[in-house]
């Protein structure tokens, strides 16, 4: 695979013939990788292309069905929970994406978490700074290590992630998605650390869809799909075009393209929104109707632009008007008045109340709507109509649950998303705002939702869509914008919504 | 999740485990100090226990909502006892009696809602909020008084309100007749279901449209408006305002909401539990003092069987859910 130029550095891990299946998919299919001492690595495919089990099974937390893993020569062995052990002493270190490290604890602190230097139960300060120091040096970062990690950049954060897996002497770092959070001048910063790392002759994975970055620090990218390796090209010479091609494979022409639509009158206009360190001068217009995609990387500000939209987050810049009137930092509640919904990203942590049934948490939008009749009474709850309201939203989205009143964290993530969505359906919400609605979900109710979107717009509604898969957009969304370098980088329109275009849009500048 | 979350409606005995362990534990309580000490099954103590339970009861309810909402309120007794105080020299001063006791609700709203306020506005967790008003209002009570008791002479209201109707004392009336109003504020009200929500994830409620600041201030006002009728009970018992009264009363009524079932981190929990809850707590007291135990090793008593109520709890709720699983 990697033989396009001949190498004499010695392999530092190596899969052969590897799977690994769950219940209902194969994860990993017949899987031969090798990476060698000093090189980096970028690793690209969609979601569930099977990179993260491949990550899995280099680190040791998950054992191939078939196949064999080897770090440096020593084949991990173990089948159980001493695997993970067996790879971190053989030298795997993973840097995942979300931060582990304590807020009010130093740097210095943060880097030896648990493994304090100490004499006697007392920590030896001096020690641990000085060899905090030295390896934060190894990065050429020259923070004191005395500082709390709180007062540190989003991009130093990450630096100190990456020095507190160099302690030891890894042999293979694995960093997934390390600049995802970051802007463009803080994530150079986190770059410069990674070539650091590969000439001392670390071997460094790098997952990642920023084409930019993988060109200026990847030797070869590995571009996986449907749980196989695809190919290994230089990193180079990689086009664009040829690696969305790798990454989404002959596809067969949407089976129900979007046909352009006769949208209403104007809704929402954003103009010039600007929300440091994501966006910067964003404008569109939203119609009635319409059912607006945004696509873009992780971390390319899709999240903050929703939230500058209602009123979550406030934009430093820029103007936006519901039905023409200026709503520029209007409350979040003063949003949903309006008649606008969100839908978070994170379901779990901001969408459902979980240990209330899924008829509380769907009328919760409007009580007022399942409340008893007559001003005095307003604010009494009618069970009978919260079950009716229940009832018609559950039948409306096709939500399996065995009663209204069945604890929504019980739910499938799929159900849950839809009683989220469901909730500004009970409300009668005009404007809504969706968020990655389709993220976690099964196929079926991923289906069940774009149909519901699509209702929705027919019944008048306008609908923003954000996704990071690029291959559903055309499935539901009238138009698209690209947000790329906190800016709408490309427009397209039904029917010329095209996944290969979107995905290249979403990588890099044409 | 919780098979208890609602209480309303969650078909089966496994459902309501926890409100089913309570009663078996009030059962045993009563039978073993049935046996064992003297004149506890007699009417009049059983009017007593019913009059200590309205003390605990009262501040309990509102408890129980500050705690669905994910707070605490450390306030209540010094509170109880400023208000007593306060309203006390409202009667000495000539304020006629009702407006007297509307100032004092008032007072006791207000002072809540400043608790609420920074909790809600502010962030300061609700703990460290209340411990400040727990200091300050007993300061306060005890600087105005010398720590000497507030009389306010005869005043025929105030005595109504401590003279039993048809052997039962008003305040035993007044506890039942406001359970049923918070049971119907939790269950059947958009506020109670907000309250369940916020605790239960503030994020998801605000999302949803809920204001969750107000939600906060409200449960801290009710809670200050029922220290303050527990206040109005406590001059009418004792005919005086007294500073140093109540002392401890916070504990109880914590004690009674998390006997009840009620999680301390927010979202779960229900009035029927706290009501038993309540039971439990007065229980424990009124047989160790019937039985003539030193009241230092009361105290150790009463640690034993909290902590041990919450832990036999749990234990059945989880053993109901192992096997609804």
């Amino acid at each position: 695979m990697t033989d396009f130029t001949p190498d004499t550095r010695p392999v530092i891990a190596r899969l052969t013939g590897c799977s690994k299946r769950y219940p209902g998919v194969i994860a990993l299919s017949d899987a031969d990788f090798e990476l060698r001492a000093g090189e980096v690595r970028a690793l690209l495919g969609k979601n569930g292309a099977g990179k993260s089990t491949m990550i899995r099974l280099l680190t040791g937390a998950e054992t191939p069905d078939t196949g064999l893993v080897t770090i440096g020569d020593t084949p991990l062995r173990d089948a159980g929970s001493g695997r993970a052990a067996e790879a971190f002493g053989l030298g795997v270190r993973v840097v995942y994406q979300e931060l582990s490290l304590v807020m009010d604890l130093s740097i210095a602190e943060n880097l030896f978490l648990g493994r304090w230097p100490r004499q006697g139960g007392v920590i030896r300060h001096k020690v641990m700074y000085a060899e905090a120091q030295a390896a934060l040096a190894r990065l050429g970062v020259t923070l004191s290590p005395a500082l709390p990690v709180s007062a540190l950049s989003p991009a130093e954060r990450q630096l100190v992630e990456i020095a507190r897996v160099l302690i030891g002497s890894p042999k293979l770092v694995i960093l997934d998605e390390p600049t995802s959070s970051l802007a463009e001048a803080e994530a150079n910063k986190v770059l410069a650390a990674v070539r650091r790392i590969a000439a001392e002759g670390i071997a460094v994975i790098y997952v990642s869809h920023r084409m930019n970055e993988i060109r200026q620090i990847a030797d070869s990218v590995t571009v996986m799909r449907d749980g196989r390796i695809i190919e290994t090209v230089p990193a180079s010479g990689a086009a664009t075009r040829e690696i969305v091609r790798l990454m989404l494979g002959a596809h067969m022409e949407e089976q129900a393209r979007i046909q352009p639509g006769h949208p209403g009158a104007v809704v929402l206009e954003v103009q010039n929104i600007a929300l440091a360190p994501k966006l910067a001068d964003i404008s569109f217009t939203l119609r009635a109707g319409e059912v607006l995609g945004i696509a873009g990387l992780l971390g390319s500000g899709r999240t903050e632009l929703l939230q500058a939209i209602m009123g979550i987050a406030r934009p430093q810049s820029g103007e936006i008007r519901v039905d023409g009137q200026p709503v520029t930092g209007a409350s979040y509640r003063a949003m949903l008045r309006r008649g606008f919904g969100f839908t978070p990203e994170s379901r779990k942590e901001a969408g459902i109340v979980p240990m209330l049934g899924v008829d509380e948490n769907t009328v919760v939008t409007d009580f007022a709507a399942v409340s008893l009749r007559g001003r005095l009474l307003s604010r009494i709850l009618s069970a009978p109509r919260i079950a009716a309201a229940t009832r018609r939203v559950i039948d409306r989205l096709q939500i399996k649950t065995a009663r209204t009143d069945t604890p929504i964290g019980t739910l499938s993530g799929g159900n849950q998303q839809k009683v989220v969505i469901g909730r500004w359906v009970h409300a009668g919400s005009r404007v809504l705002l969706l968020d990655e609605p389709t993220r976690g979900v099964d196929v079926e109710a991923k289906a069940q939702i774009y149909r519901i979107i699509r209702e929705l717009a027919a019944e008048n509604c306008a609908v923003i869509f954000v996704s990071s898969e690029v291959e559903e957009l055309p499935l539901v969304c009238d138009r698209v914008l690209v947000l790329r370098d906190r800016r709408i980088a490309e427009e397209m329109t039904a029917p010329n919504i095209d996944q290969d275009r979107l995905l290249a849009a979403c990588l890099t500048a044409a | 999740m919780s098979a208890q979350a609602a209480p309303t409606r969650r078909a089966g005995l496994a459902g309501h485990m926890n409100e089913l362990s309570l009663l078996a534990g009030i059962f045993v309580l009563y039978a073993v100090f049935a046996a064992t000490a003297d004149g506890f099954m007699t009417f009049h103590n059983q009017i007593n226990i019913l009059r200590d339970a309205a003390t605990i009861g009262i501040a309990a309810w509102a408890a129980t909502l500050i705690i669905i909402a994910g707070e605490i309120d450390v306030s209540t007794g010094p509170m109880v006892a400023f208000v007593s105080v306060i309203l006390a020299y409202f009667l000495q001063w000539g304020v006629p009696t009702l407006p007297a006791f509307a100032l004092a609700l008032l007072l006791g709203g207000a002072l809540g809602g400043i608790a609420g306020a920074l909790r809600a506005f502010c962030d300061v967790p609700s703990f460290v909020a209340t411990l400040g008003l727990w200091s300050a209002l007993r300061g306060i009570a005890l600087y105005l008084t010398d720590a000497l008791p507030v009389s306010i002479g005869r005043n025929p209201v105030v005595d109504a309100l401590d003279r039993s109707f048809l052997g039962v004392p008003p305040s035993a009336i007044l506890m039942l007749l406001l359970f049923a109003v918070f049971l119907f504020i939790s269950r059947k009200t958009a506020f109670g279901r907000s309250v369940y929500a916020v605790g239960g994830n503030p994020q998801a409620a605000f999302l949803s449209g809920i204001n969750v600041a107000r939600v906060r201030v409200m449960v801290f006002v009710i809670g200050g408006v029922m220290a303050a009728l527990s206040g109005i009970l406590l001059l009418s018992r004792l005919g005086s305002g007294n500073a140093t009264a109540a002392s401890g009363l916070e504990f109880d009524v914590i004690a009674a909401v998390v006997v009840g079932g009620t999680a301390l981190s927010g979202g779960r929990g229900s009035m029927v539990g706290t009501l038993l809850g309540v039971l439990v707590i007065t229980l424990i007291g009124n047989g160790l003092i019937l039985l003539g135990i030193n009241p230092f090793i009361q105290q150790v008593v009463r640690g034993l069987i909290i902590v041990g109520a919450v832990l036999a709890n749990i234990q059945a709720i989880k053993r109901a859910r192992a096997r609804q699983a």
